[in-house]
């Protein structure tokens, strides 16, 4: 491989993982404020009541 | 023993696979080590050049320092360290753990600071087994006797600045020989090598047996 | 119980921000087809001048574009007048996108290096204060790990990001200021003569263009990463205090005091 060629791959490379974990991060902390709200908004009607 | 070792280092490791703190401050501050000797030695690549095993070593002792303290400090919260020795966990066990994580941990460093190095000052590891055995056993010896002078100053509120002033000098004889190693290991000259090896076996061996026997007694006394 | 903290609510992701990433992956294909197939060799460096098609580019994102976004964004934190968390938070996203700019600046350069001037790295100014700013960066973000609250961390950040945007202008002016290895101006040098010609300077426009646009959009979505973090904290923070507040009516309910109940194990 030549040095041209692992320039663009590992340029390239690098930054299409990175961005693909990015937009997992992302969505994964979409869900989990979801989560959050939906257990907020459920807090009203059922008291907590831990022992 | 055994049980609880691995039981401490799996402990150990996994807080630092959580919290990532070698990842983001170690790493990076042995490469800020590098490039600050880098400076200091100048920009012709020659001097660099032979310096390089004795710059690497440089850097990797004061990652312990770091490593260690990171290690002792888990368990510096409120009555912590009590918990642990009325767990009924062997001390001799604990301390391999916390040292089995901490060689772990210098090992990756290592690697990732040996790939510097080579990238960085142009050289190139002629004699493997040379530099990979030098290596190991350096770790075992940095890290037993940096876990046991970690636990020497746990307590103590100066324990930030007193652990580097115990331990470095007592690592004096692994940068020696690491160095003097390496540098064999880098020139292809394997036989001089094997001489530095001499000091780093005794070195790890002394301190794993002294940290197995003394760390129980030092928990007790802190 | 309605949240104070959170800046932005739970909006829906910025279309415009998939379309600069769509972009951004077109005109990256783009320079990818031309500056490997179309372009010819440079008649000196042969093949080798394909990597001065992306090396540029890169370096400009990390130095500049990410350089530029961190700096400001963390003097307009630290200005009362226009303070607000989404500075810190571009800021942050700025340098840790940047960081990664800054490596592969590093790395291409290397590897156009290696078969130049014969030797992966070399200690002149110019590669040397890159290394030190990508230290800088990654110094910021362990830095930004610590757990603080927001609006500490956020000044402590953005001094730190000041540090770091120092460094910005002596990477620039470093080919300038010492005998470097590393060449001057290129593209455009003192004399603002054009160096470059026909497809190649297309191929390296469209490159600029590309990096650019493929950060920006990395920039945005770690924007949003960092808002979403912030959000899912105030919220949870807020569910334990509203599940204690509605222990301690049921507590006074059943006629008990309302002390806060026992925390788990025996401290």
């Amino acid at each position: 491989m030549s040095y041209v060629d692992a320039g663009y791959a590992i340029s390239l490379g690098a930054l299409f993982v990175y961005g693909l974990g990015l937009g997992l991060r992302r969505r994964r902390w979409e869900r989990a404020l979801k989560v959050v709200e939906v257990g907020d908004a459920a807090e009203p009607l059922a008291p907590g009541g831990r022992p | 023993m055994w049980r609880d070792a691995l039981l401490v280092a799996g402990k150990d490791l996994r807080i630092e696979a959580r919290s990532r703190v070698a990842l983001w401050q170690v790493v990076p501050f042995a490469f800020l080590v590098l490039l600050l000797l880098s400076f200091a030695i100048g920009p012709d690549q020659s001097p660099l050049r032979h310096a390089a095993p004795g710059i690497f070593w440089i850097a990797v002792l004061f990652s312990t320092v770091l490593a260690v303290q990171r290690s002792v400090s888990i368990e510096s919260g409120e009555g912590t360290r009590d918990g642990l020795r009325l767990s009924g966990i062997d001390p001799a066990g604990i301390f391999l753990g916390k040292a089995a994580a901490v060689a772990l941990q210098l090992l990756v460093l290592q690697i990732v600071l040996w790939a510097g190095v080579t990238f960085l000052f142009d050289v190139r590891v002629h004699v493997v087994w040379l530099a990979v055995v030098a290596s190991l056993l350096a770790t075992v010896g940095l890290a037993c006797a940096g876990v046991l002078y970690g636990a020497l100053s746990a307590g103590l509120r100066v324990r930030d600045t007193l652990l580097p002033i115990l331990v470095l000098p007592v690592l004096a004889p692994v940068l020696l020989a690491g160095s003097k190693a390496w540098e064999a290991a880098l020139d292809g000259n394997a036989g001089s090598g094997t001489e530095w090896l001499r000091i780093l076996i005794p070195f790890a061996v002394i301190y794993l047996v002294i940290g197995v026997v003394l760390y129980g007694p030092l928990q007790e006394a802190a | 119980m309605k949240s104070t903290h959170t800046t932005i609510p739970n909006a829906p992701r910025p279309r415009w921000l998939s379309a600069v990433g769509l972009l951004g992956v077109l005109a990256m294909a783009c320079t990818v087809w031309l500056g490997l197939w179309i372009t010819p060799p440079d008649q000196v460096q042969g093949n080798l001048a394909r990597l001065l098609y992306i090396h540029p580019p890169i370096a400009t994102v990390a130095l500049y574009w990410a350089g530029g976004v961190a700096a400001v964004g963390s003097l307009l934190y630290l200005w009362p007048r226009t303070r607000s968390l989404f500075w810190d938070r571009l800021a942050a996203s700025a340098v840790e996108v940047g960081a990664l700019f800054s490596a592969l600046t590093l790395v291409t350069g290397s590897l156009w290096g290696r078969p130049v001037w014969g030797v992966w790295w070399t200690w002149d100014a110019r590669l040397t204060s890159t290394a030190l700013l990508l230290l800088l960066e990654l110094g910021y973000m362990a830095l930004r790990r610590v757990p603080a609250d927001p609006t500490v961390r956020a000044r402590r950040c953005a001094v730190a990001a000041l540090l770091v945007a120092v460094d910005v202008p002596i990477v620039h002016f470093s080919v300038d200021w010492w005998q470097t290895l590393h060449q001057g101006g290129t593209i455009l040098d003192p004399g603002f003569h054009l160096h470059v010609h026909g497809s190649m300077l297309w191929t390296l426009l469209i490159g600029f263009i590309a990096f650019s646009l493929i950060f920006v959009w990395l920039l945005g979505v770690r924007y949003r990463i960092e808002v979403l973090q912030d959000q899912v904290g105030n919220q949870e923070l807020e569910v334990s205090l509203a599940d204690r507040w509605s222990e301690d009516t049921v507590l006074a309910g059943v006629g008990g005091s309302s002390q806060s109940p026992p925390s788990g194990g025996a401290p």
